[in-house]
């Protein structure tokens, strides 16, 4: 059998693209927990960005504004829990799931006009270039601009937690809010962005799935991926770069236990759709045993609330 | 150019307690100040005051004849105040460096030669680039100093420096706050041991209860004076009867080793020694060299061999805590809000933990509050706990109150050995004295104890017999009348 090998070029490009949505919202939500939030609402900040995503476009007819409206969506709900947890000093858990089912309820609300409705294409940058180098060509070309931006997003993520000045305050504080704050850290500030920036990631990711991975809006479309996005970055003790393997193997998984259903080998197919979540979380437990590094990587006032006293 | 710093009838007041009343005191740089009191006292919150941390209800601050409005930590950095708390304000996850970064507006590379050149003035080595959470307590607490010694201050506060460091630190310290102090630095030392006092500053002020008590010169005063003026009364010296010597061994262990897989724990190393009735064995050494290590192995926290521990007559090695104790063993751990007591449980309900089959606290798996209420209430009237309210959560006790009630609760049930890990640990005098006396009490009752402590002090004043660990092994157990503290700091050291 001659496999043509920009057949293979195009699966992992397949894989990648399925990739996208969760590396968006792990990035995001890495940054939300390395300052000691954990959001556990990303499910319900990215079916939100997904339907208002999808909606704007139906509505404006602009990429552009439906885009950055789907963004701003995940930011304003990511305020609401911003407010409760750090204003209110409610519990971090408690009110992520409930933003989770707040998300989930609303969305399916505002979408019940907008379905059945076919989405717009989306544009894709260096279409010509595909047919350049083979195997190669399809991978790095003919993707949309969201796709290249979460391809850059761990790296950026990590050169920011690294080597700038904000992302190291955004790591003391998830170390210790009370240092932070005795050296004149307003961590309700550092803490409010971190939480609207995760918002903002997960909406981006939402828009993905409605607008260019399936451009269409489906009730619950996300399927669980914003839970997987949150175990990923458990499971990748908080580096991005490890976000970003375990998203590949994920979705890597996801598509070929389509392919192997599809050709009928003989494994139950309940087993080939839990196998990307047993897979996924067994290699990142590999890749991330030193426990030296997991304690330095683990912000350690993760899901505390933070009071100042006077 | 001299640094004036005035603190004027500053007043804070909490729900049910006044922490600082009225207090007014003036500092010129040149000399080091002690503020001295006992916990609780208000020195703690009149220096969260000048830090910035805390905002006084009434009364001003004045640097050099400036009035200071200090509304928050950065207030006070602003001002050239610097202040190194109890409790490290450091990172533990981020290097050293960029602890130090942080909070500062220089580049990395100026801050860097900067940093370097504070350290080779006064002597300090530390790794810049590694994790704060494999330094030392001491040298956590010069990463601290740096952090304010970049900021060139003019007021330098050091609360409570010394509650972490071993004696070779502390005198480190020592040196290193005088030569600040001959540049200029004004600094403020808050502090209740009294000999560090002595030692260490020029000018004292006392606090009790809030209330300053008496400024006064070191040169005027001694250790009893300092000590009547903290604590508001004459406190007696104790002094411990010499034991009789008794011949009837208690608990006796035999070839105790414990290797630990934790690379930042002590393996014990052929530990054999014995205690009799009525004795008291004191173990010495310098925090760390495995002093947790043996406190875990004797109290059953970790199970060693059936043979290696002999408790009257009887083989414990592989008994747990609770097991033991129902042997009549008793343990009083080092830290006491997190081994000895949980902080949020009431007080009567932390009683109910040390739950023996004859106390009868539970009756068919259900709790009998009622018993439990009335055995909290004699523990804290027979052992002096400040309070009388049993369902106050025990993180809102005192340090010394909350360690009688622990020794309380350890000891009403009168067993034969009570095993002591730094009972004293960071307690004011009176708590202090008091637990001596209690201890003595033991002892004369002809009961044993096992008490390791880093306070030579304390050792030599309560022990008859004592012996020194050193990297986990023991040295070989000494009458405390041969002993000295400079042979006791030799064996500490590691010579032999």
């Amino acid at each position: 059998m001659i496999i043509d090998i920009n057949f293979i070029g195009l699966i992992i490009a397949s894989i990648m693209a399925s990739a996208v949505p969760l590396i968006l919202a792990s990035c995001g939500e890495l940054i939300t927990e390395r300052s000691g939030v954990l959001n556990l609402g990303v499910e319900g900040m990215m079916i939100i960005g997904a339907i208002s995503g999808f909606a704007l476009m139906t509505v404006t007819g602009s990429l552009i504004i439906a885009v950055f409206g789907a963004m701003l969506a995940g930011v304003l709900i990511s305020t609401i829990f911003a407010f409760l947890t750090q204003t209110l000093i409610t519990n971090h858990v408690a009110t992520g799931l409930a933003l989770t089912i707040f998300g989930i309820g609303i969305s399916a609300m505002i979408g019940k006009n907008f379905v059945g409705i076919p989405g717009k294409e989306f544009p894709v940058l260096f279409e010509g270039l595909k047919d350049t180098i083979p195997l190669l060509g399809p991978i790095l070309f003919g993707h949309s601009i969201v796709f290249y931006f979460a391809f850059a997003l761990p790296f950026i993520t990590s050169y920011f937690l690294k080597k700038t000045k904000i992302g190291l305050i955004v790591r003391a504080v998830g170390d210790s809010p009370e240092s932070a704050s005795n050296q004149g850290i307003n961590v309700k500030l550092v803490r409010y962005a971190c939480i609207l920036y995760g918002g903002a990631m997960s909406g981006l990711a939402g828009a993905y799935l409605s607008m260019i991975y399936t451009p269409q809006w489906i009730e619950n479309m996300t399927g669980g991926r914003g839970w997987i996005a949150l175990a990923l970055v458990v499971f990748s003790t908080w580096n991005p770069i490890k976000i970003l393997i375990g998203a590949m193997i994920f979705g890597g998984l996801t598509i070929i236990q389509f392919h192997m259903q599809a050709i009928g080998v003989r494994i139950p197919v309940q087993f080939l759709t839990a196998l990307p979540y047993i897979v996924t979380i067994i290699v990142l437990v590999v890749i991330s045993r030193d426990s030296r590094k997991i304690r330095l990587s683990t912000p350690s006032s993760l899901g505390k609330s933070f009071h100042k006293d006077n | 150019m001299n640094t004036n710093l005035k603190i004027s009838n500053v007043t804070k007041i909490y729900p049910g307690c006044v922490a600082n009343d009225n207090v007014s005191l003036e500092f010129n740089s040149g000399k080091i100040y002690a503020l001295l009191g006992e916990n609780g006292a208000g020195k703690s919150t009149l220096v969260k005051i000048l830090s910035g941390v805390i905002i006084p209800d009434e009364g001003e601050i004045y640097l050099n004849k400036n009035n200071l409005k200090l509304n928050s930590p950065l207030d006070a950095k602003k001002n050239d105040i610097g202040m190194v708390f109890q409790h490290f304000n450091l990172f533990e996850t981020l290097s050293v460096f960029e602890n130090l970064i942080i909070d500062s507006d220089e580049q990395r590379e100026s801050l860097r030669e900067k940093i370097d050149s504070i350290m080779k003035k006064y002597n300090f080595s530390i790794d810049l680039d590694i994790p704060v959470l494999n330094l030392s307590a001491g040298q956590k607490q010069k990463v601290e100093i740096i952090r304010c010694l970049i900021r060139n201050p003019k007021v330098l506060i050091m609360d409570e420096p010394t509650s972490v460091l071993t004696e070779q630190e502390t005198s480190e310290l020592f040196l290193s706050l005088k030569k600040f102090s001959e540049e200029g630095i004004l600094i403020i030392y808050i502090t209740h041991k009294l000999k560090e006092v002595m030692q260490l500053c020029d000018e004292v002020a006392v606090m009790r209860r809030g209330k300053l008590i008496s400024v006064s010169e070191i040169k005027n005063e001694n250790i009893e004076s300092l000590a009547n003026k903290m604590v508001g009364q004459n406190l007696k010296t104790i002094k411990k009867k010499k034991a009789k010597t008794s011949s009837d061994q208690l608990i006796k262990i035999t070839n105790l080793n414990f290797s630990s897989e934790d690379p930042f724990e002590t393996n014990l190393i052929d530990i054999n020694f014995s205690v009799n009735r009525g004795e008291c064995l004191g173990i010495a050494g310098i925090s760390g060299n495995g002093q947790s290590e043996l406190f875990q192995v004797l109290s059953g926290e970790i199970i060693s061999e059936k043979n290696s521990i002999e408790f009257n007559n009887n083989y414990i090695g592989d008994l747990s805590p609770q097991e033991r104790r129902e042997y009549l063993m008793a343990f009083s751990p080092e830290d006491r809000l997190e081994q000895a007591a949980i902080p949020q449980m009431k007080i009567f309900e932390n009683v109910a933990l040390n739950n023996f089959k004859s106390s009868n606290f539970f009756n068919n798996g259900l709790i009998n509050e009622n018993k439990i209420k009335e055995h909290s209430k004699k523990i804290i009237s027979d052992f002096n706990v400040n309070t009388d309210n049993i369902e106050l959560k025990s993180q809102f006790l005192s340090g010394g109150n909350l360690q009688k009630l622990i020794i309380g609760r350890e000891l009403i049930t009168s067993p034969d050995l009570l095993i002591c890990f730094n009972p004293t640990w960071g307690l004011d005098v009176g708590a202090i004295n008091y637990i001596h006396e209690t201890l003595i009490k033991i002892n004369e009752q002809n009961k044993s104890i096992i008490l390791i402590s880093t306070d030579t002090d304390e050792l030599l004043k309560l022990s008859d017999k004592i012996s020194v660990i050193h990297k986990g092994k023991l040295s070989k157990i000494m009458n405390a009348e041969e002993v000295t503290s400079e042979k006791l700091g030799i064996l500490m050291g590691g010579a032999n």
